[in-house]
């Protein structure tokens, strides 16, 4: 949920008129480096692979900061920091799970999902899905579910893009949408993932410099840790209880949906294909945790430490939660240092809307052709249509009414956990789940995710505090997965072919 | 060195695996029991939160398991650092809900935060990076992935590439192969 929440938190706020020189300059060189970057990587596309999986030529460090830019949107720079400071510790939740969620996932999906694409030349998750249960159907309908919730993640990133543009360039939030969907789409669709690899490399690593040093500036400004604790605590010592001020049934509901629901997010699971050699994948994990811990620094550090600003009175009050990174980075951090920040949540959200873009542009010319028993025969071309089809529609969509855009943004991290963990994760490692169990699981949780999220938007219903629609329908998910595999388990292992079972096995 | 792959059904040898899946459904169903506690009428009771604090680390230890398993061979000395993570995350969440709230402007601080905070922060959110990446590595040749392993799925590409004329496979539901 850090994408869905960062997008929408990013939707509720009007950031500040950034437009200094150091920051339009810092801006522009970052929009320089994307676009050579692009340039470089559309001249190595060649073939469907190489625009959906880079030809399985990635290196270790190259997907590892790619996949931490993936796994962090602008939530980490402005929602986060703002949640923080609402409601205290209670929003560590949402990125405490990182500290099992990369080993989990290597353990879990890595190994299988990297062998299957050896052994069938896979390119998608719902290839892997199809591939497990010999399922056109299970591979149609994962595709559909990942479809619906990627057309909320691209309308909320695009709108996201526009935002932070506008607010660096200061051009107006319709050229923002219209500028930052234009360079996505122009890595995009002519280099595909390896443009969009590379350009994370890039972005990733601007994200991990650019928290570092608010950090430790933060700390610097604070007098440390201990000197920031003292004077929330003689304030308001509820904030740094371990729950701050929400429930501890919402905090761990927080725990449980980052952390089971990571296995089900198509944009990190995917990168496991690309990889170049299977058995770097020993040291991914510890590369890929240490990598989110550096660009994570910022969510703490400026949540807990423009709390004491404010408090202390060395900062105005927030006109909202969050203005917190805004109001510490134009009124008292250097202005370089903004600038880098800035350039870094356009580039988390970038990073973001091109590995979507990607997604969806292998379902709607691999996928779904797969499932209905066709095969679209030049994929490569037909996917950069698609992919320009993709962003002007995200883009378009972004422009119109900012709750609508906002209610597709809800639902997507959610859905993704509850149609894709049961299903994927478990399924690649139990050969006793079937292929009716699968299905059963992605369409519940499907049905589930739509039902509930559109019925707490419109406030048909209310759920009561710490249950999510998210930890609902990944929790029903489950159990339909586990229970109607119990059921049909007669059929299991006349489901799984001989080399899916060999992946299976090791 | 890698284990003979067998077809035998994997429920009837494979103990380690349906352990993990047993204490996967335990876990998310002590979840979905902590949710449906909160639905009552009279507010969500105190145990709901203890559910998800016991079910949480079950399910994410459960399927860690399930995914580091290998056949007869189990998890090996994996089920170290697997129980440690548990373990950690349990008394985490425990000392959470269980210690009193002591904070306030003479708190001992931790590390720079207040015991309870230090606990959650600290331990729960740091704790594992110390200790899971790093077993995962240990553990890699072992335990997860072999260069004889990757060859011998290579192998079975090949001649299922030969097989098939040099046609990637596509999955096929068992009524449309009929």
């Amino acid at each position: 949920m850090i994408q869905t929440t960062g997008v929408s938190a990013l939707l509720q706020v009007a950031l500040p008129n950034a437009a200094r020189p150091a920051v339009v300059a810092v801006g522009i060189l970052y929009f320089a480096v994307v676009l050579g970057i692009s340039v470089w990587a559309a001249r190595r596309t060649r073939t469907a692979a190489d625009f959906f999986v880079a030809g399985k030529g990635i290196g270790l460090v190259a997907l590892t900061v790619a996949s931490v830019s993936v796994s962090v949107s602008g939530f980490a720079f402005i929602g986060g920091p703002g949640f923080i400071y609402a409601v205290g510790l209670g929003a560590m939740y949402i990125v405490l799970p990182a500290a099992v969620t990369n080993v989990m996932g290597a353990w879990v999906l890595a190994k299988r999902m990297r062998l299957l694409g050896e052994a069938r030349a896979l390119i998608t998750i719902p290839d892997a899905i199809g591939a497990r249960y010999r399922s056109r159907g299970a591979q149609g309908l994962s595709a559909i579910a990942i479809l619906v919730g990627i057309v909320g993640y691209m309308a909320t990133n695009a709108l996201a893009m526009g935002v932070v543009i506008n607010s660096i360039f200061g051009v107006g939030l319709g050229w923002g949408i219209w500028i930052g969907m234009g360079v996505t789409l122009a890595y995009s669709a002519s280099g595909g993932i390896l443009a969009g690899i590379y350009n994370d490399v890039f972005q990733g690593t601007l994200m991990a410099v650019a928290s570092v040093l608010v950090f430790l500036f933060v700390l610097n400004f604070g007098g440390g840790l201990g000197e920031i604790s003292r004077t929330i605590l003689a304030h308001d010592p509820t904030f740094l209880g371990p729950w701050g001020k929400i429930t501890p049934l919402a905090a761990l509901s927080f725990f449980f949906v980052f952390s089971m629901g990571s296995l089900g997010q198509p944009q990190a699971v995917h990168k496991y294909y690309m990889l170049r050699d299977p058995l770097q994948l020993k040291w991914y994990p510890l590369l890929k945790t240490l990598g989110l811990v550096l660009v994570l620094l910022l969510y703490f550090s400026v949540g807990v430490g423009v709390k004491s600003f404010v408090l202390s009175g060395r900062l105005a009050p927030l006109a909202s939660p969050d203005q917190a990174t805004p109001a510490l980075l134009l009124n008292v951090t250097p202005i370089i240092l903004a600038a880098l920040v800035f350039s870094g949540i356009a580039a988390a959200t970038m990073s973001a809307a091109n590995s979507f873009i990607n997604i969806g542009a292998a379902i709607v010319t691999h996928d779904l052709p797969v499932a209905f028993g066709r095969r679209v025969k030049n994929e490569l071309r037909w996917g950069r249509a698609v992919t320009v089809l993709i962003a002007i529609a995200a883009a378009i969509t972004a422009q119109r009414s900012g709750t609508m855009v906002a209610f597709l943004g809800i639902f997507g991290w959610g859905l993704f956990a509850s149609t894709l963990v049961p299903a994927l994760a478990v399924g690649l490692n139990w050969q006793g789940a079937t292929r009716a169990g699968a299905m059963a699981s992605i369409a519940t949780g499907l049905i589930v995710t739509l039902a509930l999220e559109t019925a707490a938007y419109w406030k048909v219903f209310t759920f009561p505090a710490g249950v999510t629609a998210s930890a609902v329908a990944m929790v029903s998910s489950f159990l339909v997965f586990f229970i109607v595999s119990w059921v049909t388990r007669h059929a299991a292992l006349a489901q799984i072919d001989p080399d899916v079972k060999l992946v299976m096995d090791l | 060195m890698t284990e003979p792959i067998t077809m035998a059904p994997a429920t009837g040898e494979d103990v380690t695996r349906r352990s993990a899946l047993v204490a996967l459904f335990i876990g998310i169903s002590a979840i979905a029991a902590g949710y449906l506690a909160a639905f009552t009428t009279a507010g969500t009771p105190i145990w709901a939160a203890w559910l998800l604090a016991l079910g949480i680390p079950v399910a994410l230890g459960a399927i860690m398991i399930l995914g580091a398993a290998r056949g007869r061979r189990g998890i090996g000395p994996l089920k170290i650092p697997f129980a440690f993570v548990v373990v950690v995350l349990v008394i985490g969440f425990g000392a959470a809900l269980a210690l009193p709230a002591t904070e306030g402007p003479l708190s001992t601080l931790w590390l720079g935060l207040p015991a309870r905070a230090a606990i959650v922060i600290y331990g729960v959110g740091l704790l594992p990076i110390v200790v899971l990446p790093l077993a995962y590595a240990l553990t890699f040749e072992t335990q997860t992935l072999s260069a004889e392993d990757v060859e011998r799925v290579r192998v079975l590409a090949r001649e299922n590439q030969a097989a098939t004329d040099n046609v990637p496979r596509e999955p096929i539901d068992d009524k449309l192969r009929g």
